[in-house]
């Protein structure tokens, strides 16, 4: 049996009771459930997708001019990859390239795509799904929209969310890391790359 | 000022011997009882007890009571007629906060606990035989006196070791609100729930007969029973002729689980009767009822025996168990009234205080949140109403609940008789409405995942433990947290004057003089709100009161079937009814 005054010599002195010290004050003994303020917990962003919109999906286009890019693309429509290409090789690919511009998109599922959408031929000319793409991605900086194809129209058809949906919560990133994680597989930098090559009929 | 044990006068560790068989009060045997400083020593047998008109220490402000599982030592207090202490401590809620989520190798009582902390108790056979001794009742010869005193001494000593190993890490001023909590389970404990006992004893006399009866009648329906015995093919047949898609186990075999049950009978109403008569043939023990000579019903609650720190009392001791029809026997004494109070959507208040949801908050404020939630999902117009969209309220509030319950979009098409595909689409909408509070749920789960542990407001802790499970740990804070206000609840209650009978998941059951009734009910619920507000830190979660008066019974929704079907069993059989 051990000694009966093993707990704690100390065990001695009467509580303190003055007012307002209450160590009973539930107020003061609540303690936090807010469990993320200390986590540090921060989703990596893997997976940018390169396309366009589903048809079901609300989106909205970052309204900012530093979240697109202009440039030109390949496109392996078999495969389909889509490639960015370094402005040095594009001299070498001639009629495999298309220009386009990439804006970054998300829908209500949070999911971050970047969306590409041709710009207007060497001749200027543009066509009619393409036009109504450039214009929905407009509207689509400041309002939800979806995006569906009516192939008897010709053109895409866009539908505007009439309900007061809250705004997008953009990722805490930034666009040339959406673009490094969106190309990073898809990046052609040298005129060696097997792409390039397979193109040009050498292998 | 931070609470520490030095700040106690007298700290006395204490252990009861008692007896008393099942549904009655104990009755004190043999007390023994150290004060750590002074070192002082108490044995006192039950002719000294029964002398004493004040407990022989001090139960004043200034002093602990140390016991293990205290809410039996509160009942022995009440047995003599002596007050409730100022502080208590229990060293089993404790142990239990300290160990929850893992696996104490030798279980969560004194013993597992000692051997958790590597000290040596008696031996778990003696410490059976010499429980069974006390329970036995007198006279006691002198030797028997003496091992029982020995033995309860024993059981002190242990306590005096565990507190040495315990004090440092107890989380002091928490611990004590536990104890508080203990303190008014003792109390709820010793009063127990009023049974109409004349229809008990009919029910318990002829449970054969109506077996075979409630079966003749209910599956006339169905004829899906051979005798006594469910049979599946015959229910299969049943599926078939009805038109009723069933869920099955990966062998192809139909799941027969009640929880699949339950939830097809919910979509499918006309299988309510049969669910309900599987649940009475499987779950009625009523043999082990325990019910005391003065007609109540009592066990132990087994307080924060829960990984959520519910109470987790015996499903066929207590009669708020699982089978719903039988707590039609819940009756109040004549010149009495029982009142049944419980938190409207508590879960879902909790949820929307806790993340600090603003569209949770607004839509718990309207009354009707699962309403809201349709109305902010737009899928109802701003002005419709429970009665113009029933339909989608429902559908609405079983999303709400599924989410809580942490379901699948499976689990949940199954509730609400829709194909998956809508089921997805609901809980899309909880995830679009509910933004906030899906971004605090997420941080729940990864804080759980990342530091091996979540606790609720007043430090009630889940451990991860080796084999975590993602779901539960999400719900984790609006249970745990539920079971918060529950104790607090019991605990204002309690010290309010009001005569709890018994708390039961998110609601208490009260009595009160008719006379008085209503008062009870309105010192109660003010009792429930003030909890809520504590916990949520500002929140007062409404609650619903369901009122019976003498010679009224008691009676769950959900049973009222089946007992106005027994009921007419028993008067078929000319044996007597129910009423």
């Amino acid at each position: 049996m051990g000694k009966i005054d093993q707990v704690s010599a100390a065990i001695v002195c009467p509580p303190n009771n003055q007012a307002g010290d209450d160590p009973f004050d539930l107020n003061k003994l609540r303690l936090s459930q807010d469990f993320g303020a200390t986590l540090g917990v921060k989703k990596a962003l893997l997976t940018v997708p390169v396309r366009k919109p589903g048809r079901q999906d609300f989106s909205r286009v970052h309204p900012g001019e530093d979240w697109r890019l202009e440039t030109v693309i390949l496109e392996l429509k078999e495969e389909r990859e889509t490639y960015l290409i370094d402005p040095n090789l594009w001299g070498q690919l001639p009629g495999e390239l298309i220009p386009k511009v990439l804006y970054t998109v998300i829908n209500r599922q949070g999911v971050l795509m970047l969306w590409p959408i041709s710009l207007p031929g060497e001749d200027g000319r543009h066509n009619e799904w393409h036009r109504v793409a450039l214009e929905a991605a407009e509207m689509a900086k400041k309002q939800w929209i979806r995006l569906a194809a009516n192939m008897p129209l010709g053109a895409y058809e866009v539908y505007q969310a009439s309900a007061d949906i809250p705004e997008p919560e953009w990722p805490d990133t930034t666009f040339q890391e959406i673009l490094r994680v969106a190309f990073k597989d898809r990046f052609i930098r040298s005129s060696d790359h097997p792409v390039v090559r397979r193109l040009r009929g050498e292998i | 000022m931070q609470l520490e044990p030095r700040h106690f006068r007298e700290v006395w560790l204490l252990d009861f011997e008692f007896s008393g068989s099942s549904g009655e009060r104990p009755q004190p045997v043999c007390l023994v009882a150290w004060e750590l400083h002074s070192g002082r020593r108490l044995r006192l047998w039950q002719d000294q007890l029964l002398a004493m008109k004040v407990p022989p220490y001090s139960l004043n402000k200034d002093s602990l009571l140390v016991a293990y599982y205290a809410s039996s030592e509160m009942g022995c207090h009440l047995s003599l007629g002596w007050p409730m202490p100022a502080n208590l401590l229990d060293l089993f809620t404790e142990f239990r906060n300290l160990t929850n989520g893992l696996t104490p190798l030798c279980g969560n009582g004194l013993l597992g606990a000692l051997a958790w902390f590597g000290l040596s108790g008696v031996e778990a056979a003696e410490k059976e035989t010499m429980r069974q001794l006390a329970l036995r009742g007198g006279p006691w010869t002198r030797e028997e006196r003496a091992a029982l005193l020995d033995y309860c001494e024993s059981d002190v000593a242990a306590l005096n070791g565990l507190l040495g190993k315990m004090e440092g890490i107890i989380d002091w001023p928490r611990a004590l609100l536990r104890g508080r909590y203990m303190k008014a389970a003792g109390q709820i404990e010793y009063l127990g729930t009023p049974i109409d006992t004349s229809a008990l004893s009919l029910l318990q006399q002829h449970w054969e007969t109506i077996q075979d009866d409630l079966i003749q009648e209910i599956d006339a329906d169905y004829q899906v029973f051979d005798g006594r015995t469910f049979k599946m093919v015959r229910f299969q047949d049943y599926l078939i002729r009805k038109n009723i898609p069933w869920p099955r186990l990966e062998s192809g075999a139909l799941d027969l689980k009640d929880d699949i049950f339950k939830d097809m009978a919910q979509a499918h109403p006309q299988l309510a009767s049969l669910r309900e008569l599987r649940v009475a043939l499987s779950q009625m023990r009523l043999a082990e009822l325990a019910v005391g000579s003065d007609g109540r019903n009592r066990c132990l609650l087994s307080a924060f025996r829960a990984s959520t720190g519910r109470n987790q009392p015996s499903n066929s001791r207590f009669i708020f168990g699982p089978s719903r029809w039988l707590r039609g026997l819940i009756r109040p004494e004549f010149g009495y009234g029982l009142a049944y109070l419980d938190w409207s959507q508590q879960e879902f208040g909790i949820a929307a205080a806790l993340s600090g949801d603003p569209q949770m908050l607004e839509a718990y404020a309207s009354g009707d949140p699962y309403l809201t939630f349709a109305k902010q999902a737009r899928a109802v117009p701003p002005d419709a109403t429970k009665q113009s969209h029933p339909r989608e309220r429902d559908q609405f509030k079983a999303c709400a609940l599924a989410v809580q319950y942490g379901m699948g979009e499976a689990s949940l098409a199954s509730r609400i008789g829709q194909p998956p595909s809508f089921a997805r689409e609901l809980l899309r909408l909880h995830r679009e409405t509910y933004r906030t509070f899906w971004r605090w749920s997420d941080r729940v789960v990864d804080h759980a995942m990342l530091h091996g542990k979540l606790w609720t407001s007043f430090g009630w802790t889940v451990h991860t433990g080796t084999n975590p499970n993602p779901r539960s740990l999400r719900n984790f804070p609006m249970q745990a947290n539920g079971a918060e206000m529950l104790r607090l609840a019991c605990c204002h209650a309690v010290e309010r004057g009001i005569r709890v009978c018994a708390p039961v998941h998110d609601a208490i059951l009260i009595e009160s003089p008719l006379d008085s009734l209503d008062e009870a009910i309105g010192t109660a619920q003010q009792a429930m709100a003030d909890a809520s507000d504590t916990v949520l830190g500002g929140l007062r979660l409404r609650s619903d009161a369901k009122i019976i008066r003498y010679p009224d019974r008691y009676q769950d929704d959900r049973g009222v079937k089946m007992w106005s079907t027994v009921g007419g069993v028993l008067e078929r059989l000319g044996i007597d009814n129910l009423s």
